[in-house]
């Protein structure tokens, strides 16, 4: 173990690594696999900071137009079909976003494995290849969050997320996330793969994969407003 | 001379006492088919109401879809099926049916809907829906104006006060709600005029949807008016849609009442991305009876072998309804049971008075050289001729009341009304129609009248002739 490499430090930075540390904008396609059947979504996402973030939704045809935007802890999503807008209520944050194994919840509370957590270095292991830290984070008494233990393995040199367990207030496995396919995209070494497992259902799983991604890009914070859900492409 | 002349004669003898007998018979022979009528026919009522008339006696299916009634489970809309009331003989009508759940809301206000994309036309001649399009509708607007009206007593105007928001389809329920007394023909005219609600049953072709009236009620809908629909659609891609509402329907069943969305198929089909896919065939059948019921899901269960559906009969389907009825008949045979007791005794009773009556007689017949054992098959043979008179006349009564109340159910009023709609049916008390069950009961009376003359039977045989001779 490296010397002075504090544990929150290290989630911090690989938090950082993979949003951008002001800003990002990305094209990504999640594909859902499930037994009988997959398909996938493709959509581009801009954030800001930890607390802004707006998707929208480019194919397939059937769903294009629709957008979901984050400010803090809450959530809207825009349905050009029905040229609405909806706050989702807290009873659909458990859901899964747009049929996926992520829920409405995992896209809102992605900030908070640094400040809701706190984070101990458990050992060394390696994944994939790479020498990682095993790092547990366990949830601060009055964090709002739906987990009951995280566990992650960061890469040593890189700060790279390759493997996160998620799990439940009974301490009970939920969900597995692994990073794959490790390559530079805007001039960061980054994994291109993200693959979902939940533990309960092994044969789905939703697979992300990046496109493009521009870090630290200028945008305004009014570009993150319930107007511009509507005319965003 | 032969038993039948002499027994017609001792018959005939004494009218009084012949006619108390038969009418003791009578009257349990009419009883025991009432009650029976009565119990079958609100079994009847009960499948008709949640199987003739929604989910079909008979329903094709994903093998996957009873245990997750999911879109991602649907069937594709095969020509097959569409052309099996042409190929099996017992099948009366098959219509498609696209079963979603969603979230409808108007405004602020937000429930959950069952939406039932469906072929109007067929669905016309299946589950009978454009009956139930709400006609007349006690709006706010409706409710003033009566009360205004100089013409309409005070009577009638607190009972239309209490009536607000409430709908009916056709101008007999309206009428019905109003009073069990007839109302007069003017005022109904202008209840009629006032309460009138436009609305239409939707078509194949349309982008409208139909919604029922308790729905429309929470969310405070009007024709003309849009409700947004959200859902999950196929392979857990999102589902939405704004669609404008061409009528409401008050359905029969409160829980289908407080839910149900009426969508054409091809916009349903839109809606979830279930192209060309269904959630099931619901069919019906000419004769429902267990056994055809059993054959015919065997006969298009082979028809279909190839095409990775099942086809599952009501009772596999709603097993709730099936231990409803079962249970609720074993307690109505209990009661019978109870009432055929309180009957035996009756035409017991009458039998031991006419034998006590005769005692003198069969004495000096005895006397005179009259075998017992004749007598004992002649006061026999009385006692089956005057069962015989009895059940027929009982079942002449009998029928015609039951055949009535079968065509016009007792429709029940307060309390017992709203508990039965609570519980999700319909206020009615109809009887069965004629059946095996009718037979049963006559049966039941006349196994009754053989274990009655038993006793007289003995009697004869055992009787002192000197003691009957002076009994008076």
């Amino acid at each position: 173990m490296a010397i002075g490499q504090d544990a929150t430090d290290i989630v911090k930075r690989a938090d950082e690594k993979m949003r951008g540390e002001k800003s990002s904008y990305s094209e990504m396609t999640m594909q859902i696999v499930r037994p009988a059947w997959q398909r996938s979504v493709s959509f581009k996402s801009w954030s800001k900071g930890t607390e802004l973030s707006l998707v929208y939704i480019s194919s397939p045809a059937r769903e294009k137009g629709q957008s979901f935007l984050k400010i803090n802890r809450e959530m809207w999503s825009w349905n050009p079909q029905m040229n609405r807008t909806i706050k989702l209520p807290t009873s659909m944050l458990s859901q899964g976003w747009m049929g996926s194994d992520y829920t409405n919840d995992d896209l809102l509370n992605q900030r908070s494995v640094v400040t809701d957590y706190t984070h101990k270095i458990l050992g060394e292991e390696t994944v994939e290849n790479s020498s990682c830290y095993k790092i547990l984070l366990t949830p601060k008494p009055d964090a709002p969050v739906v987990w009951g233990k995280i566990v992650m393995w960061i890469t040593k040199e890189t700060y790279l997320m390759l493997k996160v367990e998620y799990y439940d207030e009974d301490l009970m496995l939920v969900k597995t996330e692994i990073g794959r396919e490790l390559k530079t995209m805007d001039g960061r070494l980054m994994p291109t793969v993200y693959e979902l497992l939940p533990a309960d259902e092994p044969n789905n799983k939703t697979i992300v994969t990046m496109n493009l991604i521009k870090f630290n890009i200028p945008i305004n914070d009014n570009f993150f407003s319930i107007q511009n859900m509507t005319r965003v492409r | 001379m032969s038993y039948l002349k002499l027994a017609q004669r001792n018959l005939w003898r004494n009218k009084r006492r012949t006619l108390i007998t038969i009418s003791s018979i009578l009257f349990a022979v009419f009883f025991a088919a009432m009650m029976r009528s009565f119990q079958l026919g609100s079994y009847s009522l009960m499948i008709d109401n949640a199987i003739g008339a929604y989910s079909g006696y008979l329903q094709i299916q994903n093998p996957d879809y009873a245990d997750d009634p999911s879109l991602d489970n649907t069937i594709p809309q095969l020509e097959e099926i569409t052309a099996l009331p042409q190929k099996v003989s017992n099948v009366k009508a098959v219509v498609p049916r696209l079963e979603t759940f969603a979230l409808a809301s108007t405004g602020n206000l937000t429930k959950g809907a069952l939406v039932l994309g469906i072929l109007p036309e067929s669905e016309k001649n299946f589950s009978h829906p454009q009956s139930f399009l709400v006609k007349y509708r006690f709006t706010n607007q409706a409710v003033r104006n009566i009360v205004d009206n100089p013409n309409i007593t005070e009577a009638i105007k607190s009972k239309v006060k209490i009536l607000e928001g409430e709908m009916y389809p056709t101008e007999k329920k309206l009428a019905d709600a109003l009073g069990d007394e007839a109302i007069d023909t003017t005022v109904l005219n202008i209840i009629k005029r006032e309460c009138h609600y436009n609305g239409r049953f939707i078509s194949a072709s349309d982008s409208e949807v139909v919604v029922s009236s308790r729905l429309a009620k929470f969310l405070n809908l009007n024709v003309g008016d849009s409700i947004i629909l959200m859902s999950q659609g196929y392979h857990g891609s999102s589902a939405a849609g704004i669609y404008r509402v061409a009528g409401l329907v008050k359905i029969p069943n409160p829980e289908l009442d407080n839910k149900l969305i009426y969508m054409p198929l091809s916009k349903a089909q839109d809606f979830t991305g279930c192209y060309n896919l269904v959630s099931y065939w619901a069919i019906n059948l000419k004769n429902a009876s267990d056994e055809s019921l059993q054959n015919t899901q065997d006969v298009i269960n082979n028809m279909l072998d190839s095409k990775n559906v099942t086809v599952k009969t009501w009772k596999e389907l709603n097993r709730v309804l099936v231990q409803q009825i079962e249970s609720d008949n074993k307690s109505g045979i209990a009661f019978l049971v109870l009432l055929y007791f309180v009957v035996f005794f009756g035409i017991f009773g009458t039998v031991i008075m006419m034998i006590y009556e005769r005692t003198h007689e069969f004495g000096v017949l005895i006397s005179v050289g009259m075998q017992r054992k004749k007598l004992a098959t002649l006061v026999f043979i009385e006692l089956i001729f005057m069962a015989l008179i009895g059940v027929v006349i009982g079942m002449g009564v009998s029928m015609p009341i039951i055949h009535y109340y079968h065509v016009h159910p007792i429709a029940l009023t307060g309390n017992t009304a709203k508990m039965m709609v609570d519980m999700g049916f319909e206020p009615l008390m109809p009887m069965a129609p004629f059946g095996p069950y009718l037979y049963r009961q006559a049966i039941v009376v006349l196994v009754m009248v053989v274990l009655a003359s038993i006793y007289p039977i003995r009697r004869i045989i055992k009787i002192n002739v000197t003691d009957a001779i002076r009994h008076r």
